[in-house]
């Protein structure tokens, strides 16, 4: 593995090591802590989001949940986390700390404020204390005071004067925080890089409700017999995050650089949040659940993995699916497949003869004596639900039919009720889009 | 640690994320081949799906219903070549015909569940509207029990007869106790009687024509399995020898309240124990286990051809027994009183094989030679107690006075009377039991119907 392999970043000016950083969240509540992450491996740290005292921030007890599938521990945590609880002269300290101890080490400050003056106020405190970037939560789904967080980014104008605000008032890069609580993020982004934003940064954690107690009915975490609908973060909630990463960095009227997180583990989930377009990737969910260590793999699959694909530079990686991302309506509908078996590897379970029979196209007969599946060629759908359910990877592939194949059509249970129809084909013209 | 104590704690089962943890591995296959391969059909494919489903209390109902003892079975059964033998998730297939995974646990998760439904006091049983032909059953083992549950769940009238003190059979007197405890019996049997099984223990049906007069004194049929409680000997027709016992005694011994007195008899002795099955691997390792000096297993032929189950061999070579193979046991030597001194051996080597199909010991001539014990278990074999064709003399014998059915009923050869478990089939399994008692409990229900 002797191909080099640079796996630093330039974001809003700073030089991060690598693209991992922590996310402003309980994993970066203290300088303790993000030395400790540092010298793990993380390349920069967004700490917890600031507050400005004159509101007293108590955190609901307990805080968090999870939701578990099967045995697997943790698909995705629920949290009624709240911004920082400690004052802000503390936090301060907290960066004037790391400063002195982890110059090369980009500390990104969030902040939170409820008008002008307070996120001005924040700002600047961060910026006199060394903070190289600040975020703008405008984006926590569950603040226990009322108007702030989330509904601040709903709310477009106020989004955008909040960060005009702060960009008058310092010198260092503004990243804007969005959530993902909307149908269209690229409409906030948008606002934001009017009200001067440097960057945007996504997704804070999706609104959810993890569980719900089947003995008192309280949705979790159970806050002495309150629930409330929060925060849903994790693995769960990658795809969500890779699709608000994915359409505004498609968006050309926007083209600010994107720091993306959501259900980020593994180098893989990584390099999917890179080639959609993200630069720098935050982690929270992933460390709440294995720890800190988990960088070592970041850092090391990533590397691997560029090595072995002769990409030398993360910025090689970013945006590179987007020009395959696009609308289903280009999708080349004269080419069809269907699946393929290699029955030598097959152990018999018939799982796909049962998934096709109930979800797909009754392609698949089992053959009980043999207990091996019997495809039915011109019946496959090539939904490869069999794929997905099959246990012996390779087993089941696709492949694509020659030009003029034709897939046979669903079988009518009982055409001889044909004489009772009524129905008359529908003739009138109209355009090929909805309207009113 | 207490030995005592010790000695009579079963194994832990899994809990509830264990068990979900297993059946998540499942592949829950179409037309499930571990089905097939339960003799009781129990229906893992079914419980374990329901767990898949958090459907707990339907997978415990699926159990149940299907096998009255199935935290027995679950502990006891060797699944290895039952259900789990035939399980998908071992990943056989022409690529890898020695397959690349293990078997789900599926006897642990049976007996999880059950454990599970005592935990939570979960009772899926249902009785049907009752019926009034009563019925008797003799032996309360697990075919004794499986067809009482069976016949009391469709509405009967059972009177379950026990010869010894308490029920269960093999179950309490045939087992040891670190594989199968007391308690674990008792919350079986508790699921059984709450179906109204009515048990009448210390009273043995014998004497002549004792089974059959059954059907004079009102009960409308009659299912026999006493199971088989006299041992094989090695020197027939021997006085009683101190020092020699039969596993029957020895194993019974351990669980009717001699515990202490067997024990002291044992700790600290050199121990040979005969026979090369799952029962002489009980004697064998609860011997090491209550301290005996050495324990020996002598078996006439070697270690590939003892009926004992693969894993169970290996327990009792790990908890240090000594596995004496190739030697045939021939008499006992012995000293002033009768008092045992030694085990009279021959060596042998293997011929061709005999019916059994095993390879079969040939004595080495020349070779005999003794080992010192102080104490010899034979484990080489039960059979009917004496005398107990004359209990039933109408009903047609199978060769070593076993009892001869139609195989898909279990009835015997007078009306009314249907047999089943060992007392049919020789020395079998719990499970196997189980399916004879639910089978007999049908037929005699379509018998009375008629």
């Amino acid at each position: 593995m002797s191909f080099p392999v640079d796996l630093s970043v330039d974001f809003c000016g700073c030089r991060f090591k690598n693209p991992f950083l922590l996310s402003s969240s309980p994993v970066s509540n203290s300088a303790e802590m993000v030395e400790r992450a540092f010298q793990a491996g993380w390349s920069g740290v967004v700490f917890k989001t600031l507050n400005s005292d004159r509101l007293t921030i108590t955190h609901p007890s307990p805080r968090m949940h999870y939701i578990n599938y099967g045995a697997k521990r943790a698909i995705a945590y629920q949290n009624v986390e709240q911004i920082s609880d400690r004052p802000l002269r503390h936090n301060l300290l907290e960066f004037r700390y790391l400063k002195k101890h982890f110059p090369d080490y980009p500390i990104i400050a969030s902040i939170m404020g409820f008008f002008e003056d307070e996120w001005v106020y924040l700002a600047k405190a961060c910026e006199d204390n060394g903070v190289d970037i600040l975020e703008l939560n405008f984006s926590c789904p569950h603040m226990c005071i009322e108007g702030s967080g989330h509904k601040v980014g709903q709310a477009f104008h106020l989004l955008e004067r909040f960060t005009a605000a702060v960009k008058q008032a310092v010198s260092i890069p503004v990243m804007a925080k969005m959530t993902p609580n909307i149908t269209d993020m690229t409409e906030p982004a948008l606002y934001a890089k009017k009200g001067g934003a440097d960057a945007i940064s996504a997704i804070n954690t999706v609104r959810g409700i993890s569980e719900i107690g089947r003995k008192d009915w309280v949705p979790r975490p159970n806050v002495f017999g309150v629930g409330a609908i929060s925060g849903t973060s994790g693995p769960a909630v990658k795809p969500i995050g890779l699709n608000f990463i994915a359409s505004m960095a498609k968006c050309r009227e926007l083209s600010l650089p994107l720091s993306g997180m959501g259900g980020i583990e593994t180098w893989v989930d990584a390099l999917e949040y890179l080639l959609v377009g993200a630069t720098t990737l935050q982690v929270t969910s992933g460390i709440m659940h294995y720890g800190y260590r988990i960088v070592e793999d970041l850092i090391e699959g990533l590397s691997d993995y560029m090595a072995l694909k002769g990409v030398g530079r993360v910025s090689d990686l970013i945006g590179r699916a987007l020009p395959h991302l696009q609308e289903t309506d280009t999708f080349e509908l004269n080419r069809q497949g269907i699946v393929q078996y290699d029955l030598d590897v097959c152990i018999g379970c018939g799982q796909c003869h049962v998934v096709c029979s109930d979800a797909g196209g009754q392609a698949i007969e089992w053959n009980g004596r043999k207990r091996r599946p019997r495809l039915i060629e011109d019946k496959c759908l090539s939904c490869m639900l069999c794929q997905a359910v099959c246990p012996v990877p390779g087993l089941i592939t696709f492949k694509e039919m020659p030009a003029g194949w034709k897939r046979r059509e669903t079988a009518v249970k009982d055409m001889g009720l044909e004489p009772e129809l009524k129905h008359a084909p529908f003739t009138k013209e109209g355009p090929h889009e909805c309207v009113v | 640690m207490n030995p005592a104590k010790h000695f009579k704690q079963m194994r832990k089962g899994l809990d509830l994320p264990l068990a979900i943890a297993e059946a998540d591995r499942c592949l829950l296959c179409h037309d499930a081949p571990c089905s097939k391969g339960c003799p009781a059909d129990t229906r893992p494919a079914e419980f374990i799906r329901k767990l898949r489903f958090r459907n707990i209390t339907g997978a415990i109902r699926t159990i149940k219903e299907n096998n009255i003892l199935g935290g027995a079975c679950g502990e006891l059964c060797p699944t290895h070549r039952l259900c789990e033998k035939e399980c998908s998730a071992r990943f056989i297939s022409l690529g890898r015909p020695e397959g690349a995974d293990r078997p789900i646990q599926i006897g642990k998760i049976q007996r999880f569940l059950i454990e599970h439904s005592w935990q939570i006091g979960f009772k899926p049983l249902r009785k049907a509207a009752p019926r009034f032909e009563k019925i008797a059953v003799v032996g309360s083992g697990p075919a004794g029990l499986s067809c009482a549950a069976e016949l009391a769940k469709g509405g009967y009238p059972v009177t379950l007869f026990e010869a010894r003190p308490e029920p269960g059979g093999v179950l309490r007197y045939g087992v040891v106790s670190y594989r199968f405890s007391l308690e674990f019996l008792e919350n079986e049997l508790r699921d059984i009687a709450d179906l109204g099984v009515e048990f009448t223990c210390n009273h043995p049906i014998e004497g002549p024509a004792g089974a059959e007069n059954l059907l004079k004194e009102g009960f409308r049929a009659v299912f026999l399995a006493p199971g088989l409680w006299a041992a094989e000997a090695l020197v027939p027709k021997a006085q009683p020898m101190p020092g020699v016992y039969s596993s029957v005694d020895y194993l019974s011994a351990l669980r009717d309240g001699r515990f202490k007195e067997t024990a002291r008899r044992i700790e600290g002795k050199t121990v040979a124990v005969i026979g090369g099955g799952s029962v002489a691997i009980d004697c064998v390792e609860s011997a090491a286990r209550l301290g005996a000096k050495d324990v020996y297993l002598v078996y006439r032929r070697s270690y590939a051809q003892m009926p004992a189950e693969a894993d169970e061999r290996m327990e009792a070579q790990a908890t240090g027994v000594h596995f004496l193979l190739l030697n045939q046991p021939v008499g006992y030597v012995t000293g002033r009183g009768r008092r045992l001194k030694g085990l009279k051996l021959v060596r042998t080597r293997l011929g061709e094989p005999d019916a059994s199909g095993r390879r079969s010991p040939r004595p080495v001539k020349g070779s005999d030679w003794v080992l010192n014990c102080d104490v010899v278990i034979e484990a080489i074999g039960n059979r009917p107690v004496g005398g107990s064709p004359k209990w039933y003399p109408r009903v047609k014998l199978a060769g070593h006075n076993l009892i001869k059915v139609n195989s898909k009923t279990g009835q015997t050869s007078v009306r009314g009377i249907f047999a089943g478990g060992d007392i049919v089939r020789g020395p079998a399994l719990v499970v196997q039991a189980v399916a004879d008692g639910k089978r007999a409990a049908a037929a005699i229900q379509r018998y009375l119907s008629r």
